[in-house]
């Protein structure tokens, strides 16, 4: 594991800069972007229609997945198992089916039920996880549905994942599960890396328009850094070779999302401005700082002034009149993907691997991006917990390409991992902490898919020596 | 020497001003290198604490290394006080960069004196943030200003079909004509009215786009005055719809033009000021006419300019409606028939740039401009042998600012705008021949001998 960042470079100057002033400075160039290309357009959305129902997009999924979970089966299984749909299954014959999960929860939410006036319910709070023993799984094809049991985790899995099952149908009509597989890893793109050492700092949750003023002085230090004033000269020329920043969402803090104008009255609230002003304004100026000098690709999240439903749009260049005169900035949708230097990235902001914590036992971020990238889906559970464009033609959140680099934002710690697949692919994991949190960022090496973290910290009254962990 | 002198710079910014004085503060303030700035600080100090041990300085330090963190090697970069400099350098397995980051004579709490320092000298320094930094990127150029609000109109030129919200894209290229039209339509039915008129009319003829420019420039003061004259219904409709027009217009009009619309922007104002009222009127007018004539007109317009024209003709439309309470008291005079005449759509497009272009005219000169004010005026008039007091309109140069919109009102009742001079007497004498002492007074309050006279 070579760690053959910044510190191993700039060590020799570290201390260059306590000393008296030296006659010229060295200007470091930024490296450029060899080659980009923003594939994001199956998530960009033109015209939109929400008059449809929702049914299509899973019908558009299934039909999208059925002929590879078809061939994982039969890979596994044996190439003369017999694929049956959900109609044609006979009782107690061994035989594999392609469907679609469906997990049955009595804690999801539902607002039919809470409107309900026979049940008389009171709206449930927002639990952690909506998990219970007494679960059921179902897999349900394009006609019929049956109840699983057997050889299959009900607590890990969640509703709208495609899943090939293994097995044969019992007296009482529910299918017993031998085996099952997923989608697995889509196929490998060729890498085209570069071969000299070239960074993208992945950074997410930077929560400007918070009440708490942490994260500001390290949010400053990390545009300082990026901008090359930071640091001594190694550190510096270091720097330049940050080709690329991508911001994953969240740059507003969940504090701008109040809503108490609703609540108060009219002569209370009529000359407030909303509290995500103020937070853009910000906003605007930190990506001037940054787009002077570098290329940024900023992907909006939960808290930003878009579209909630997934796939989210580009924030528009009219909330940021400073910083959208230069080219160097990019509005990109939420996913995003792009070929950076010939590497593929492709990313969310966390907004899919957080609803699959809900509705799953499993617990951490890093194994929840791992799954989504086996079962060949970004986000599952879009639309049934997680809102999403009713698609009808196709679901692009189907993985069809393996990236080489496969990230989430918000996160609450960073954590990453570099995945072999068996038909040579070589994907690096990625969850990016949330930055108003854990004041930590990524920076990622493109040349070896090598990822380190990079934290940063100012000084308080009680916070001496609260963030320095003595790790083993 | 010069090399001593930024020695007394920070001496002064630290002790006299008390100042914090950051690497970037510095660095902006003296106009230097970051690092050169950093390695003045730390210059300052060595000095500082060799000529005088006992100094009241205090300094923090920006520390840069590999930390083992959570079962990860992480670069940590921290900003620590003098006091725990060696405890962090201990802690880093690697150092990557330690410099000085701030001097300051008080000892600092916590770290937000720096933020805030650093964000200031930031803020005012927005325009060439990356001046002094030690990494320069050729990627990040501006976009230039006719390029970057072009961009959009222009991608959506191209791809009509996909193009989402606005149908703005494709019609860009016809409002200034429409326009131009527009102003000189209403400098032409003024032509007769107004002396100030013809002068303007052939600057006008020659100088339309800046015209349209100089209005477009004030797009958000126009939204204020237009609120009041319109109400805040209409203002909605015209606002998006306008306020889309007038950026276009601004990308479209070179700079030379604007220098010379400015000139212009007194005698614009009274033309404005009476073309506002007539288009008050014209609007009350078009309420009293028949229904075909206006859909005739709108069809006119429509075979022209199908999708701007009809925008405009839909907030017309609406201001109409809307407005046709609030103008009730702008009588239609016959005059009117006249000026309408020239051309149709030069209506709906003379609304909007009247509107700008009056508020243009009075946000542009707090200065002395011409004026309507209503006057009080005795003449003899030959045909009856008699005197006659009349209130009229008149032009008057004067320095006040605010567009008064009661006056438009006040002679309602005697129907007297501005416009066509040759049509006043005739109307003043008829209507003074008809009703001069019930009109006068109806411009008076009522009062309580009325109660009396019943009888």
């Amino acid at each position: 594991m070579s760690h053959a960042m910044f510190s191993e470079q700039a060590a020799p100057t570290a201390q260059g800069l306590l000393a008296p002033p030296s006659a010229e400075p060295p200007t470091f160039p930024r490296v450029p972007v060899s080659g980009y290309s923003d594939c994001s357009q199956p998530f960009q959305l033109g015209e939109r229609s929400f008059s449809r129902q929702y049914a299509h997009i899973y019908a558009v999924r299934l039909a999208g997945m059925r002929p590879g979970l078809e061939r994982c089966a039969r890979k596994q299984w044996g190439n003369d198992i017999a694929l049956r749909k959900l109609s044609e299954l006979q009782a107690g014959e061994k035989c594999c089916v392609v469907g679609t999960l469906f997990k049955a929860m009595q804690l999801q939410p539902s607002i039919l039920q809470e409107i309900s006036e026979e049940h008389n319910l009171v709206p449930q709070p927002p639990l952690p996880k909506y998990i219970q023993p007494s679960d059921e799984l179902m897999l349900e094809d394009e006609l019929q549905r049956i109840k699983l049991e057997g050889a299959i985790d009900v607590q890990k899995l969640v509703t709208g994942t495609i899943v090939a099952v293994y097995g044969s149908e019992q007296d009482d009509g529910r299918f017993l599960v031998e085996d099952h597989c997923f989608a697995d890893l889509p196929p490998p793109l060729p890498w085209n890396g570069p071969s000299s050492d070239r960074f993208v700092l992945l950074a997410s949750g930077l929560g400007l328009g918070s009440v708490s003023g942490e994260a500001l002085l390290s949010t400053q230090l990390l545009v300082d850094v990026v901008t090359g004033q930071l640091g001594a000269e190694g550190e510096q020329s270091c720097a330049a070779h940050i080709t690329r920043v991508i911001l994953a969402g969240n740059l507003l803090s969940q504090n701008t999302q109040s809503r108490d104008t609703i609540n108060k009255a009219k002569y209370l609230t009529k000359k407030t401005q909303a509290a995500s002003v103020e937070a853009v304004k910000m906003l605007d100026e930190i990506l001037l700082q940054l787009c002077t000098s570098v290329p940024v690709d900023v992907m909006p999240g939960e808290f930003d002034p878009t579209n909630y439903t997934l796939p989210q749009q580009p924030l528009h260049r009219c909330m940021l009149p400073l910083a959208s005169t230069y080219t160097t900035l990019h509005l990109v949708t939420n996913p995003y993907q792009a070929n950076l230097d010939g590497v593929r990235f492709l990313g969310t902001s966390g907004q899919n691997i957080s609803d699959i914590f809900k509705y799953s036992s499993m617990d951490d971020y890093l194994e929840i991006l791992e799954w989504t990238l086996r079962a060949g889906h970004i986000s599952p559970t879009a639309p049934d917990t997680l809102g999403c464009y009713p698609f009808y033609k196709s679901d692009p959140f189907i993985l069809t390409e393996c990236p080489h680099v496969y990230f989430c934002g918000n996160a609450p710690h960073f954590q990453s991992k570099l995945l072999q697949g068996k038909e040579g692919q070589r994907v690096l994991l990625v969850t990016v902490p949330d930055f108003s949190a854990t004041q930590t960022a990524c920076l990622i090496n493109l040349r070896d898919l090598t990822c380190q973290p990079i934290t940063f910290s100012g000084f308080g009254a009680d916070s001496e020596d609260r963030d320095i962990e003595v790790g083993h | 020497m010069a090399d001593e002198l930024y020695l007394e710079n920070i001496d002064e910014f630290v002790t006299d001003q008390n100042r914090v004085v950051t690497y970037k503060w510095l660095s902006y303030t003296l106009g230097v290198h970051v690092n050169q700035a950093k390695q003045m600080l730390y210059d300052y100090v060595e000095r500082k604490r060799k000529e005088n041990s006992g100094a009241q300085l205090h300094v923090t330090y920006l520390v840069a290394g590999n930390l083992l963190q959570n079962g990860y090697v992480c670069h940590k970069v921290a900003v620590v006080r003098e006091d725990k400099l060696e405890a962090m350098k201990s802690k880093l397995s690697t150092l990557a960069s330690v410099h000085v980051y701030s001097i300051q004579k008080a000892l600092l709490k916590d770290s937000s004196p720096l933020y805030s320092t650093d964000y200031d000298i930031v803020k005012s320094n927005l325009q060439h943030c990356s001046k002094f930094s030690a990494i320069h990127c050729a990627a990040a150029v501006p976009r230039t200003p006719p390029d970057a609000p072009r961009a959009p109109a222009q991608s959506q030129r191209g791809p009509d079909a996909a193009s989402v919200v606005n149908g703005h894209g494709p019609p860009a290229a016809r409002p200034p004509p429409q326009q131009q039209r527009g102003i000189m339509g209403m400098f032409a039915a003024k032509a007769a009215a107004k002396p100030q008129d013809t002068p303007k009319e052939t600057k006008a003829e020659a100088k339309e786009a800046p015209g349209v420019s100089a209005t477009s420039s004030k797009p958000s003061i126009k939204n204020s005055i237009m609120n009041n004259f319109f109400g805040k219904a209409a203002m909605n409709k015209l606002k998006a719809n306008s306020v889309p027009e007038q950026l276009k217009e601004e990308k479209e009009v070179a700079k030379p033009s604007v220098a010379v619309a400015e000139p212009e922007s007194s005698p614009n104002s009274v033309a404005e000021k009476p073309g506002k009222k007539a288009e008050s009127a014209r609007i009350q007018q078009k309420d009293k006419r028949s229904k075909t004539k206006r859909t005739d007109r709108s069809d006119d317009e429509e075979e022209r300019d199908p999708e701007n024209v009809k925008k405009k003709r839909k907030r017309i439309k609406q201001l109409q409606s809307d407005s046709s309470d609030e103008e009730a008291d702008i009588p239609p005079s016959p005059t009117r028939e006249e000026e309408r005449a020239p051309s149709p759509p030069l209506v709906p497009a003379l609304k909007t740039e009247l509107e700008p272009a009056s508020t243009e005219g009075s946000a542009a000169g707090r200065k002395r401009k011409r004026k309507r004010v209503l006057k009080s005026k005795m003449f003899i008039d030959e045909e009856e042998g008699c005197m006659v007091t009349e209130k009229v309109y008149e032009s008057e140069s004067c320095t006040d600012s605010e567009d008064e919109f009661p006056k438009p009102k006040a002679p309602a009742p005697n129907k007297q705008p501005v416009l066509p001079a040759k049509r006043e007497p005739k109307e003043e004498r008829k209507n003074l021949k008809k009703g001069a002492a019930p009109v006068n007074r109806a411009n008076k309050q009522a009062s309580i001998m009325g109660f009396f006279q019943k009888k």
